[in-house]
């Protein structure tokens, strides 16, 4: 479960976030909708306890990010907008010890690769350095971290930009297993037609304010988009 | 956590040239700065040998003429008799005082290529000063060889930086800072982890080379106090380097770019180890001066000009002062070295203010150093080197007062010989007293290298320290 109560985040005297309230349960997918510069990223990384709030608090499974950064921690998996990995090392080994770090379960590497696989980075590649891999291929062994970790709170920084339609896809799937396993999953995107595929509900920010929020059974695409573009006018 | 940590750094290093690279510029430049402080200390082993051995011959040419001027082959004039005490304890068996190089000297020549490691001692005045013009004061860090300390104290810091300066910018600017610190890792225990491995990598190797290095170039650490003081050598390197690790954590942790982390790291270089060293060198020199050669030159001619001219009077004074002497005073040998000591004495005694205030201002240049060396680790790191190795001021000056004391015993020897007329035989030339080196106590050296090694562990505390209250505040994602 992720939560945030009056979150928000000045940057001397310039707000990014305004106080933010917003609950996400277990099995909800929430998106974030917004310009870029509306906030997203900010709200991310508040969870992360990256930057420090300028007030409220942010909970990840009922426990303070300020206070317990390490056992919160223990219970997220991140995504950035681009997964940096260490180049030299093998996407294997990058895995390896993320992985180690995250969890106290211990992996072999048979599993190890497996959640490679799953996560779609094409066989052979799990050995080669990581410098020689693609954006998309860094993507899909941020997947497997996070997907190995098993935690029971994602946070994605537009996790799927830059991947083919093909590997979308198969994100969105993997995002579905992971929520309908009981995670509570929060993910930044621009992706309008993926927000309504795969979120459960939207919100769509402007200039650090939340404008709308929005359950995606309840209306199309279309809808969608235009309720979007009328935020953004002005 | 912290395994995974090493572990996975272990992984990058290795992967990157950048370690090879450094590992190998390290092991040729202890390597050579080895060899370098190896090569000087054999010179003065040769030195010192080839000095025993003509002092040797000379001793058995002495017996050889004193045979021969009893036999009556020979009839030298009394001033060159070999008979003659005063000839010989003047001239003919003048004794070399010499301080062998210390155990550890290979890895630091330090101050010992200005300062005389020998004399050759004989009746005349003390005049151990008058050879060597170059006393230099003991933060002249650039009169160094390339010796082993000159690559710790200058190199090794550079090394150290090379693999430090980016140990965290590089994550952040990598951008796998932000997914390490999305796991349940504090930035501490990364950075800490980093720095702590990689210090004891660089330790690990520089000590391993440099013990390699030592046996190399004819160390024995089986020597009496060399194991001790090659221990405290290598745990002073050690507070040098996680002096300098730190320093860089703490760059680190103000959350600016590698290149800006660079630049600030090569200023605390700049600083540390050549402009607090250079001004103090220049401040310590400027409040104590110590009196030139040529001042004291000048106070000896004043001197033997006045005495030359009191001559007789000096004489009657001294004899006097040793009646003893009054019986021989009808021999002519005898008389002559009377004069001579009387003449001696006087001059010793006119020279001594101007020998004092050199030992003065040595000794206040050196407390002043001792003092102010807190100011800079390069400092701290070097005059304990220069202690541990016996290159300094310290051993120097321990080894004048033996040489004095030497002296007076030689001279002590020689009078009663004088003044009876004795005439010296073989015998006599056999039981001539010597001069054995002693060692200045341990304890001694060890409670100035520890000092040292208190002030560089204090100086990384305090680096670590701001280290810690920086990096809790430290940027992640800006
Ligand atoms: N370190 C910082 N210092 C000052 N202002 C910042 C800082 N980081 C972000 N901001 C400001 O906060 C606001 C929100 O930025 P944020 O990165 O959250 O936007 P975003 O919604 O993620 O945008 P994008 O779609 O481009 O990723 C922006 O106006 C940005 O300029
Ligand atoms: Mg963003």
């Amino acid at each position: 479960m992720l939560e945030a109560q009056n979150l928000s985040k000045t940057y001397s005297g310039t707000p990014a976030l305004h106080p933010l309230s917003l609950k996400i349960e277990p099995g909800e997918v929430y998106c974030l909708l917004g310009a870029n510069g509306a906030g997203k990223t900010t709200t991310i990384n508040l969870f992360l306890n990256f930057i420090e709030p300028t007030s409220g608090t942010a909970l990840v499974n009922g426990l303070d990010v300020v206070q317990q950064p390490l056992e919160s921690k223990r219970r997220l998996a991140y995504i950035p907008e681009q997964v940096m990995l260490y180049r030299n090392l093998t996407g294997l080994e990058n895995l390896e010890y993320f992985t180690a770090l995250g969890s106290t379960e211990t992996f072999s590497k048979g599993q190890l690769l497996a959640f490679l696989d799953e996560a779609g980075l094409p066989a052979g590649a799990a050995e080669k350095r990581v410098s020689t891999y693609s954006k998309g291929m860094r993507q899909k062994v941020g997947i497997a971290i996070a997907s190995a970790k098993g935690a029971k709170a994602l946070l994605l920084d537009e996790p799927t930009s830059g991947l083919d339609p093909k590997a979308s896809n198969e994100f969105s799937a993997l995002l579905k297993r992971l929520s309908d396993g009981g995670a509570a999953i929060l993910m930044a995107t621009h992706d309008l037609f993926r927000a309504k595929e795969t979120g459960t509900r939207v919100g769509i920010m402007k200039h650090g304010r939340m404008m709308a929020e929005l359950r995606t059974e309840e209306f199309g695409h279309a809808d969608l988009e235009r309720v979007y573009l009328e935020h953004m006018h002005d | 956590m912290l395994f995974n940590i090493i572990r996975n750094d272990w992984r990058n290093l290795r992967a990157d040239r950048s370690l090879w690279i450094i590992g190998a510029l390290l092991a040729v430049l202890i390597g050579y700065g080895v060899h370098n402080g190896g090569a000087w200390v054999r010179f003065q082993q040769d030195t010192l040998t080839q000095a025993a051995e003509e002092e040797a011959g000379r001793l058995t040419l002495i017996k050889t003429s004193i045979e021969s001027a009893n036999a009556g082959r020979a009839n030298p004039p009394s001033w060159r008799d070999p008979r003659n005490p005063f000839a010989v304890g003047n001239t003919q068996a003048a004794h070399y005082v010499s301080m062998p190089p210390a155990p550890l000297a290979a890895l630091a020549v330090g101050q010992s290529d200005l300062l005389p490691y020998y004399f050759k001692l004989s009746l005349k005045s003390r005049d151990t000063l008058l050879g060597n013009d170059e006393i230099e004061n003991p933060v002249h860090l650039l009169s160094g060889r390339f010796d082993l300390a000159f690559v710790i104290i200058y190199l090794f810091p550079l090394l150290v930086l090379a693999l430090s300066y980016n140990l965290i910018s590089s994550e952040k600017e990598d951008g796998t800072l932000a997914m390490t610190l999305s796991q349940p890792v504090r930035l501490g225990t990364l950075a800490w982890g980093k720095a702590g491995f990689r210090a004891l990598f660089i330790l690990a190797l520089s000590t391993l080379i440099s013990l390699a290095g030592t046996l190399a170039s004819g160390v024995n650490l089986s020597a009496a106090g060399a194991s001790p003081r090659f221990l405290l050598w290598v745990a002073v390197v050690a507070a040098y380097g996680a002096f300098w690790f730190a320093a860089a954590v703490a760059v680190n942790a103000l959350g600016r770019s590698s290149a800006t982390n660079a630049i600030a790291l090569a200023g605390l270089w700049l600083g540390f180890v050549l402009l607090i060293p250079a001004l103090l060198n220049v401040t310590v020199k400027a409040l104590h001066p110590v009196p030139s050669r040529v001042e004291l030159i000048q106070a000896m001619r004043v001197a033997s000009d006045d005495i030359t001219r009191q001559r007789s009077q000096l004489m009657a004074k001294y004899l006097e002062d040793h009646p003893e002497f009054a019986a021989a005073t009808d021999d002519s040998m005898a008389q002559y070295a009377i004069r001579t000591a009387a003449i001696l004495d006087e001059l010793d005694r006119r020279v001594q203010p101007v020998l004092a205030t050199f030992d003065e201002q040595l000794t206040l240049q050196q407390a002043m150093v001792d003092r102010y060396r807190f100011l800079s680790p390069a400092i701290l790191v070097q005059s304990a080197l220069y202690d541990l190795a016996g290159t300094n001021l310290y051993r120097y000056r321990h080894f004048l007062h033996l040489t004095e004391q030497f002296h007076a015993a030689w001279r002590t020897h020689f009078e009663p010989l004088i003044a009876r007329n004795v005439r010296l035989t073989p015998a006599h030339i056999n039981s001539l007293p010597r001069f054995h080196f002693q060692e200045e106590p341990f304890q001694a050296v060890f409670t100035r290298t520890t000092a040292a090694l208190a002030g560089l562990g204090l100086s990384a505390l305090l680096a670590a320290a701001l280290s810690a209250w920086w990096l809790r505040r430290y940027p992640v994602a800006a």
